[in-house]
């Protein structure tokens, strides 16, 4: 029962990370249909940057903030001048152009920032960690029904019902959130009505980047370091909690993310002996396959009727 | 203002084929050049470009004409690696003779993940084969097929043993198979890759220019219409992805006998093969048959050329300012710049940027169907 | 007076060019009727007028130049679209679309809330189905409901993109009233692109002939129903 709970917790920490991603796909597919293939490169460049503040001596929480701000700039960037101009000749090349946009960033994080893992070790004697935004100290648990609880881990799932709590709001009782809706239901339309459309994709690549950059930095203070590979498993992660979800459902991203998470903490731990830790990731995909095939447009998505 | 320089030509009338006799003369120069003339190195790239041309291409049978977005390829791709490292190491079979068997076992595969390619599309198909893309590497590391794979530590002593007695060809003094006996054998690598780009090429040609290539180009613009008109999805989206897959898996046993050593963790098998796959179809140009070769060329070109600057100093000046300051060897950066750059100005990449050219000074004139023996000047039917 | 004064209206899809300059006019409190056939231009009339896709030549609005304003600005001035197919927001719920249709208004929300209450009045079968989602509404109701949304503006001129397409002619009928009421009791003009003549001209004022980017004939309708040639060729009766 204590492992159970242990692994419960561990994998919603860990499927909080996934959600954070998932509901950047999910927000950015909703307002134009694209798959953005940099998004947890986004993430990786601000989780870089927050490191480097943290080097200059800035404090955990601007630091994190001024990521975050960055992540909106370099998503508002994206979609304005390059996504923007390519996506009238097809989604292909939208598609395309994030693969591009992908490996420059991950070239630019090494190339700024060197191939290593970052803090590195060796320099000192005293171990140096990434920043944690939350007390991530080996002693930093708290006990329930007798299962030792990572502080850490508890506190990056609240994070996540938070930060959906309030997009939920962000979404149905604001004006920006009725306009974004409105652009993801029918474009055409929102422009009639006098939406500005342009700026609407702009602000939603914006924030879907910055989320986005909360969950690399928050990644990053789980596993302590930060290196130019440590966002590309936790991308394809979050894609298949927005595939589990349905691509245009951000409380499924989110449960997506939750079950993905709990799904491969809980095989990792009961059937180790069996599938290994290689095949952790086969066991996530297979159960997506399955719900994939039973619905096509994931669990919350929406089917859309085609017309000829 | 003066008049520009304009042709027209006949489809399939005497300019046509000339133009074609002598691309097909340019190509052969080319081919025969690098094995007795260039460098080792060079035949090595050349070797490279070629493997991924004949991936890129079934790659592009599945995306540029049947328009099924698939990111796995470099599972079918690990499929041709690894079936011809246990084939070879594990039961003695010949290299060539794996080829053969790693077809038909990607072909299986392929069908196989057709299925949920029925139900399942767009992003979701994406996603569907980047699961295979990713689950391939962890596959072969499983401890539980380890007998057979080998793990993490991979395959070696693949490729082909040459003893004294192998044959060695001759041809006016110059041998174009390498020197067998003396354990050169860069261009005897180089002669598979280019029988199987062949290979690759006509069936590819084959299927686009045949009734299915026309099914193919149906679903891919628009599925519905196509299954409302008479296309059975099932059998056309079965074949296609178990061809591609079949194809991807050529190149791959080729790979495996190049290299001698097979490991589940080279960046080919993984998805960032999958993306280069892409990148050289879209690069060259998507739908397109030449589009994945010239790709596959230009690719390994920009990639030999900035892969020398790994230091500083190495860098042109012109890019110093640019690029002399940064840690790591430009070429990803450069090559991501390209690629995007290239969405913007030449969506249709490379073949459609020279077709866009060609169409400036060029019109082709199509052959009316049914009309291909009648005389090329006056046939205009009388009294219409 | 005037209220749309329209100029040498040119406007395409890129190389394609849809119309060939267009002088047109709506007058304050008039419901004008565009008629042609498919193809004729007229849905790219609205949409020019609309602001969504390049055009020249010039649109005076209520005295003010609006050829070079953008769809927002367009909308925010007073001239309001009511889409081709009923273009709702169909994921979203008859209430949300209502709020979307108040989007560029700035006045406080217990008057937008008032103005919905009022068109919900109007449309009683919208205010039965508010929290339903506009795609399981019927074809009929989704119409009234893009008219309802484009009346959320506060439009004083009202573009409707053939309302009558793809419904029952009963339900035409009512729309016609309801858009009649509305031009009586509002004072709202409408200017009424339609291919179902008979209807249209009923309750028009004046009526453009439009054919293949040009306007061919106009006048009031009784005029246009007068002429012989064209009652033959466009009112086919």
């Amino acid at each position: 029962m204590e492992l159970f709970l242990q692994r419960l917790v561990d994998g919603l920490s860990e499927g909080s990370i996934y959600a954070l991603i998932a509901l950047g796909l999910v927000i950015i597919f909703r307002g134009t249909g694209h798959l953005n293939f940099a998004q947890g490169e986004m993430a990786l460049f601000c989780a870089y940057c927050v490191y480097q503040f943290g080097e200059w001596g800035i404090p955990m929480i601007p630091a994190l903030l001024m990521g975050m701000v960055i992540g909106f700039f370099i998503g508002a960037l994206t979609e304005v001048a390059l996504v923007r101009p390519v996506s009238k000749r097809s989604p292909f090349a939208v598609f395309i152009v994030t693969i591009g946009v992908f490996q420059f960033l991950n070239w630019l994080d090494s190339a700024i920032w060197g191939g290593q893992q970052l803090p590195s070790s060796a320099i000192g004697s005293k171990q140096r960690t990434y920043p944690s935004l939350f007390p991530n100290d080996p002693d930093d648990f708290v006990t329930v029904f007798g299962a030792a609880i990572k502080i850490s881990s508890l506190c990056i799932f609240c994070m996540v019902l938070v930060i959906t709590a309030l997009l939920f709001v962000v979404f149905n009782y604001t004006k920006l959130g009725l306009a974004m809706r409105a652009v993801a239901s029918n474009a055409d339309s929102a422009k009639l009505v006098g939406i500005k459309v342009s700026q609407v994709l702009m602000v939603s690549w914006g924030i879907a980047a910055a989320i986005g950059a909360l969950g690399g930095v928050a990644f990053a203070g789980i596993i302590t370091t930060v290196n130019t590979g440590l966002m590309f498993t936790v991308f394809l992660y979050g894609s298949a909690a927005a595939t589990l979800g349905g691509f245009d459902s951000p409380g499924g991203a989110v449960i997506g993310g939750l079950t993905i998470g709990v799904v491969q903490n809980m095989v990792a731990g009961y059937a180790d002996e069996w599938v290994g830790t290689s095949m952790k990731v086969a066991v996530s995909f297979l159960v997506i396959l399955v719900v994939l095939l039973v619905r096509p447009s994931g669990l919350f998505g929406t089917a859309k009727v085609e017309r000829v | 203002m003066s008049r520009k320089l304009h042709v027209t030509i006949r489809s399939g009338g005497p300019a046509s084929w000339v133009i074609r006799l002598l691309t097909a003369a340019f190509v052969v120069l080319i081919v025969l050049w690098v094995p007795t003339r260039a460098s080792d190195s060079l035949i090595d790239t050349a070797t490279t470009a070629l493997v991924w041309m004949a991936a890129a291409m079934s790659l592009n049978l599945l995306v540029g004409y049947a328009g099924q977005l698939s990111l796995g390829h470099s599972a079918f791709l690990g499929i041709g690696v690894y079936t011809t490292a246990i084939g070879v190491t594990r039961w003695g079979w010949s290299p060539l003779w794996t080829m053969p068997v790693g077809f038909a076992v990607a072909f299986v595969v392929g069908v196989l993940v057709s299925l949920p390619a029925l139900r399942i599309k767009g992003v979701y198909l994406a996603l569907v084969t980047l699961s295979l893309a990713l689950v391939f590497p962890q596959f072969i590391k499983w401890p539980k097929i380890e007998w057979l794979t080998k793990g993490a530590s991979g395959i070696d002593q693949v490729s082909y043993k040459f003893s004294k007695d192998n044959p060695t060809f001759e041809l006016f003094g110059w041998n174009p198979w390498g020197n067998l006996r003396g354990q050169n054998v860069k261009p005897f690598y180089y002669w598979m890759a280019v029988l199987v780009v062949v290979f690759v090429y006509l069936v590819c040609r084959g299927v686009v220019k045949s009734r299915m290539g026309r099914s193919l180009v149906a679903i891919r613009d628009n599925s519905t219409a196509a299954a409302v008109m008479g296309v059975n999805l099932a059998v056309t989206k079965g074949v296609v992805f178990g061809l591609s897959a079949a194809m991807c898996a050529l190149p791959g046993s080729l790979l495996a006998m190049k290299t001698g050593t097979v490991t589940p963790d080279t960046a080919m098998l993984t998805v960032s093969g999958s993306i280069v796959m892409l990148v050289i179809m879209v690069v060259g140009g998507a739908g397109s048959l030449w589009g994945p070769i010239l790709g596959a060329a230009a690719y390994e070109l920009i990639a030999e050329k900035t892969g020398e600057w790994n230091e500083a100093d190495q860098i042109p000046g012109f890019l110093q300012p640019v690029l002399g300051w940064s840690e790591m060897p430009p070429s990803t950066g450069i090559f991501a710049v390209v690629l995007i750059a290239l969405m913007f100005f030449a969506p249709y990449g490379i073949v459609g940027l020279w077709r866009k050219q060609i169409a400036r000074v060029v019109t082709v004139v199509p052959r009316p169907a049914g009309t291909a023996n009648l005389p090329a000047e006056g046939s205009a039917p009388a009294g219409s | 007076m005037t209220l749309l004064q329209v100029r040498g209206l040119k406007a395409g899809y890129g190389p394609l060019k849809v119309l060939e300059g267009i002088d047109l006019e709506v007058g304050e409190g008039e419901i004008v009727v565009m008629l042609g056939a498919n193809g004729a231009g007229k849905t790219t009339t609205l949409r020019a007028l609309s602001g969504v896709i390049p055009r020249t030549g010039t649109v005076e609005f209520a005295g003010a130049d609006i050829s070079k304003a953008s769809p927002e600005s367009i909308v925010r001035s007073g001239v309001a679209q009511v889409p081709q197919g009923r273009g709702t927001f169909p994921e979203l719920s008859v209430d949300d679309n209502m709020h979307a249709g108040a989007y560029p208004r700035r006045d406080s929300s217990a008057a937008i809330k008032t103005d919905i209450g009022k068109w919900y009045d109007v449309f009683p079968r919208l205010a039965d189905r508010r929290h339903q989602r506009a795609g399981s509404l019927s074809g009929g109701e989704q119409q009234m409901l893009a008219i309802a949304r484009a009346l959320m503006s506060r439009p004083t001129l009202l573009l409707c993109d053939e309302p009558s397409l793809g419904l029952a002619p009963l339900i035409t009928q009512e729309l016609f009233k309801v858009l009649e009421r509305l031009n009586k009791e509002e004072g709202l003009a409408v200017l009424l692109v339609e291919q179902n003549a008979n209807l249209a001209m009923h309750i028009a004022s004046r009526v453009y002939l439009l054919e293949t980017g040009r306007i061919v004939a106009s006048g009031s309708a009784a005029e246009l129903s007068a002429d012989d040639s064209i009652r033959k060729a466009y009112l086919g009766f």
